[in-house]
């Protein structure tokens, strides 16, 4: 065999293969296209999930008639104006989207700039010219893609069912709009609407929030803590969602770096070490972080689809994270998602009573009747009056004189005055425009575990030495991350030493953790230093053998509180961080304002 | 199988089999005790694959036979018939139900097919020797504390029994440890065992021979193979499984030049520990030992509740040392030690310390300190 340069349609080919993955893909490239051409508002249009046609249709720059056929060579940009891969600003820049698409695919290009005043249309087949004429067009670009892959059937057989790529597709777009505010961006499917992204018209926090707000759906903006932090050259703004308000998959969290959609693990990575204390481990917060850095201090020149991107200095830009997003998490205290409270209403289905006579006088055959009603009514009441109406009788009179609570006062205590405790578990308090309703075993659970933490970081962590150490073995790169970290480890309990090569000896280890696995401890602690550069392992079990003590040690449910010690649990959680939800993300309290309630009664 | 027996006799051998029943079992057939009735005897036999046990009881046997009963249900009735009553069972009419009666009572119990229980015993072991009782009883209860519970490190769960050579006399010593301590006894070794290999017996028979040893007679003959040991006495033979690891080479950790020593009276000791770590809410119990001459300090800080100390006069005369350990080691240890005085023997303060009975030189604690 005779070693030979491919022909360039096979390269393209080979370079599809890498750029266009599926439709979604596709549009991925295109939409990029049109932002870097300054777009302010973008069409597109997909049937049968992009496998029968794309098209893209954009208000940008235009490419000149006498550029579109290079446009659709290989390595043919303008977007890289000094040849310079330290500083790029734009989205775009490897010049190879357009001839990958045309290869794999019958692609039209549309085009007029403002200078000209007609639009040319350049056909491709499966990246053949096949015609250059003349055209009807606006200012701007349009491209169609038809049967993409007709090219490489393999790739074909790969996609998934229409409904997983037409997911992809409105991943995509969602992504890319909620980098751009600026543009007006709609997607239509079939010929349905499925996305309408107007600009926005000011370029506030306020009008950015609204539009991610319309991409994650409408929880998120009242749900979300601001962010805006700047740390020497780096910009970090954004928003992060209320760790009450989580979902079953990191799908929702997305970080722009300098406009750019990456999906980079240190996102992840950094969003989990934030979250740590509020979220079980199966849960994951929604978070759209906007990281705005030097071009020179990032390459994005990693991953074929830009995916991932790599910092000159990860740790900073993992320490800005992190402490932007614990620091937001702190200033938030004691609130919890309003939208736990809004489900709550929505499964308030309005007690209806059925229609009693009025009067005894009422035939003898009505009579039974009514006496069947009443006394069902008396039995399903009759446990709630017990509970309810004793107390608060007596509360009509004393609360105020009792507790030093009145009305006027309300307004300085965010969750209010304990009014009762219902079923021996809940706390009504009243607040100055709604009532909250407690969970005092979450909340004081979350109190106590607060309060224990605090302590833990303030003392030192008690090792035991061991009498037979344990050797553990592991990779020779294992071992020298683990000994880098050797003086870490070492505050936080574990005393380790190279032993030979590949294997550490393990010296003395916390006290607490006294009849653990030492080797899957080490291995779990490795895993933490490649993906985080953190031990994380030993303070997470440390930190579960404390939130077992904080559960034992807190109020349960079914304990009696007179009104003292509900009033002070309250004023607890007001100054307590993090108090809004318990140590696996649920909400401690839910909070119906009054005009929700006059909503149930139909008042308004 | 048709027999008589009385109430007590049966509960007392009932007792002694349930115990090895697990309480929930994939094997049916494992929940069941097996009766086998042969002339004027009754043999009950319990197992749960890993440890077998047989008591053969006198029992006046109409019809000889063989079943297999719910052992903990089978327990419970018995426990709650009147004391001195006769208890009567009976297969012979339907074999599928064991029929128990007892005065006005009458319990119908199903039954497994006794060719479905496993066989475990039976066959010889190559070594045997006679063992006093209370050397056996001796030999479990100076170790069982420091058993591990840690599964990955499984063969550290049980005590190691083996021969070794002290002084020119062969011993029989016992060994356990769970990687943070150690504990160390020897008895005079019984003609017969000098050949026999060091052995593993996990912790749940070391648990059960320990009820039984309650009731021992004067000698137990036992008998060990490379993977079980067998313990035979009064009509009770206990088989068990053995780990099947290797012990650590536990001679390497038992420091020889410690140079520090305390001696302090046990109960004040452990009595003064038990105090000053009233006040500790941690879950690893620290508490310090601060030593100066004929003096020890105890001491204990807690972030939630505050501090405690508390003076011992001691027997001390070397440079002064701070410690710190494990109260409930410490604890574990002195509850050991029968004798008035302890002796601790001491390097530094993260180096093993010994600790021993001064009255009794055949047992040896060691310690790892903890660092606070």
């Amino acid at each position: 065999m005779k070693i030979r340069l491919l022909p360039d349609k096979t390269v393209n080919q080979i370079a599809a293969g890498e750029v266009v993955e599926r439709p979604a893909s596709v549009v991925k490239e295109l939409l990029e296209n049109s932002i870097d051409a300054g777009a302010r508002e973008i069409n597109i249009s997909v049937i049968d999930a992009g496998r029968e046609y794309i098209c893209v249709t954009d208000d940008g720059c235009g490419i000149p008639y006498d550029e579109m056929e290079l446009a659709l060579q290989r390595h043919a940009t303008s977007k890289l104006p000094e040849n310079n891969l330290d500083n790029i600003r734009l989205l775009g820049f490897r010049g190879e989207a357009l001839p990958s698409i045309a290869s794999v695919s019958k692609l039209n290009l549309i085009s007029r700039t403002s200078i000209s005043d007609q639009a040319w249309k350049l056909s491709i087949i499966g990246g053949n010219k096949e015609g250059f004429s003349p055209a009807a067009h606006n200012i701007g670009t349009t491209i169609e893609v038809k049967d993409l892959f007709f090219a490489t059937p393999a790739r074909l057989k790969f996609l998934k069912t229409l409904r997983t790529e037409q997911r992809h597709i409105v991943d995509v777009v969602k992504r890319i709009a909620m980098a751009s505010p600026i543009t007006t961006i709609k997607l239509m499917a079939d010929g349905r609407q499925i996305l309408n992204l107007p600009s926005i018209k000011e370029n506030n926090d306020q009008s950015i929030l609204s539009r991610i707000d319309k991409i994650f759906g409408s929880d998120f903006g009242s749900n979300c803590l601001q962010i805006d932090v700047k740390r020497e050259n780096v910009t970090l703004t954004g928003f992060a969602g209320l760790p009450t308000l989580n979902k079953t998959n990191s799908s929702y969290q997305h970080l722009f770096v300098n406009g750019r959609s990456v999906r980079d693990k240190l996102l992840f990575s950094c969003v989990r070490v934030a979250y740590r204390d509020f979220l079980a481990n199966d849960r994951f917060p929604l978070v759209a972080l906007f990281l705005d850095v030097p071009p020179d201090i990032v390459d994005v020149n990693v991953h074929p689809a830009k995916a991932e991107v790599r910092f000159s200095d990860t740790g900073v830009i993992r320490g800005l994270i992190i402490s932007a997003l614990k620091h937001a998490l702190s200033n938030a205290g004691h609130r919890a998602s309003t939208s736990s409270s809004l489900a709550a209403l929505g499964a308030t289905n309005p007690y209806v009573l059925p229609n009693l006579p009025l009067h005894g006088r009422q035939t003898n055959s009505h009579s039974a009747n009514y006496h069947e009603i009443q006394m069902s009514i008396n039995n399903s009441l009759n446990s709630d009056r017990l509970e309810l109406y004793q107390p608060s009788a007596k509360n009509d009179e004393n609360t105020a004189k009792d507790t030093g609570y009145d009305s006027a006062s309300l307004g300085d205590f965010p969750l209010g005055a304990a009014r009762t405790q219902i079923h021996e578990t809940y706390i009504v308090a009243q607040t100055e425009d709604g009532i909250i309703i407690v969970d005092q075993h979450a909340a004081h659970e979350r109190l106590v575990y607060e309060e224990i933490k605090s302590d833990i970081e303030k003392k030192t962590v008690n090792r035991q030495c061991l009498l037979l150490p344990e050797i553990v073995n592991l990779e020779e790169w294992q071992v020298e991350k683990l000994c880098e970290k050797s003086d870490e480890l070492k505050t936080a309990g574990l005393l380790i030493e190279p032993f030979g090569k590949s294997s550490v000896i393990v010296r003395e280890i916390p006290a607490i953790l006294k009849d653990i696995n030492i080797q899957l401890l080490v291995e779990e602690i490795v895993d933490d230093l490649v993906e985080n550069e953190k031990v994380l392992s030993i303070k997470d079990r440390i930190t579960d053998i404390y939130s077992t003590v904080a559960c034992h040690g807190s109020v349960r449910a079914g304990r009696r509180l007179n009104h003292e010690e509900m009033n002070s649990l309250l004023r607890k959680m007001e100054s307590t961080p993090h108090s809004g939800q318990c140590n696996h993300g649920r909400p401690t309290y839910i909070e119906l304002k009054l005009k929700d309630i006059e909503k149930l009664f139909g008042r308004k | 199988m048709k027999l008589t027996i009385e109430r007590g006799l049966l509960m007392k051998v009932l007792g002694h089999v349930q115990s090895v029943v697990e309480r929930r079992n994939t094997i049916p057939v494992l929940s069941n005790v097996k009766f086998d009735a042969q002339s004027e005897s009754l043999s009950l036999n319990s197992t749960d694959m890993d440890i077998d046990i047989v008591e053969t009881v006198p029992a006046a046997v109409e019809t000889s036979g063989s079943t297999t009963a719910p052992a903990h249900t089978l327990f419970d009735i018995v426990r709650q018939l009147p004391e001195g009553s006769q208890v009567e069972l009976d297969n012979t009419e339907d074999s599928q139900n064991l029929v128990l009666n007892s005065g006005r009572s009458k319990f119908t119990l199903s039954c497994l097919p006794t060719e479905d229980f496993p066989v475990l015993s039976g066959d010889e072991l190559p070594h045997n020797f006679e063992l006093p009782a209370k050397a056996l009883r001796t030999l479990i209860d100076r170790t069982k504390f420091a058993i591990s519970t840690e599964e990955t490190r499984y063969y550290l769960n049980g005590i190691y029994i083996h021969v070794s050579d002290v002084d020119g006399t062969t011993k029989l010593r016992a060994v356990a440890t769970d990687g943070h301590r150690l504990a160390k006894v020897e008895v005079d070794c019984p003609q017969g065992a000098e050949s026999m290999p060091g052995v593993i017996v996990p912790r749940k028979a070391v648990t059960e021979l320990r009820k039984l040893a309650e009731e021992f007679g004067e000698n137990i003959r036992v008998s060990v193979s490379d993977t079980r040991i067998r313990f035979s006495f009064d009509g009770v033979v206990f088989t068990t499984k053995l780990i099947d690891g290797t012990f650590p080479d536990y001679g390497r950790v038992i420091p020889t030049g410690n140079d520090k020593v305390l001696e302090v009276n046990t109960s004040d000791f452990s009595e003064a520990v038990s105090r000053v770590s009233a006040i500790s809410s941690d879950k690893s119990r620290a508490i310090k030992l601060g030593l100066t001459s004929g003096n020890l300090l105890l001491s204990v800080i807690s972030t939630e509740n505050g501090s405690a100390v508390e003076e011992l006069g001691v027997d001390y005369s070397a440079d002064g040392v701070e410690i710190g350990f494990n109260s409930r080691y410490l604890l574990d240890i002195t509850q050991q030690i029968e004798g008035d005085l302890a002796r601790f023997t001491l390097a530094d303060s993260a180096s093993p310390t010994l600790v021993q009975d001064t009255s009794d030189d055949t047992t040896l604690y060691v310690l790892m300190p903890m660092r606070v």
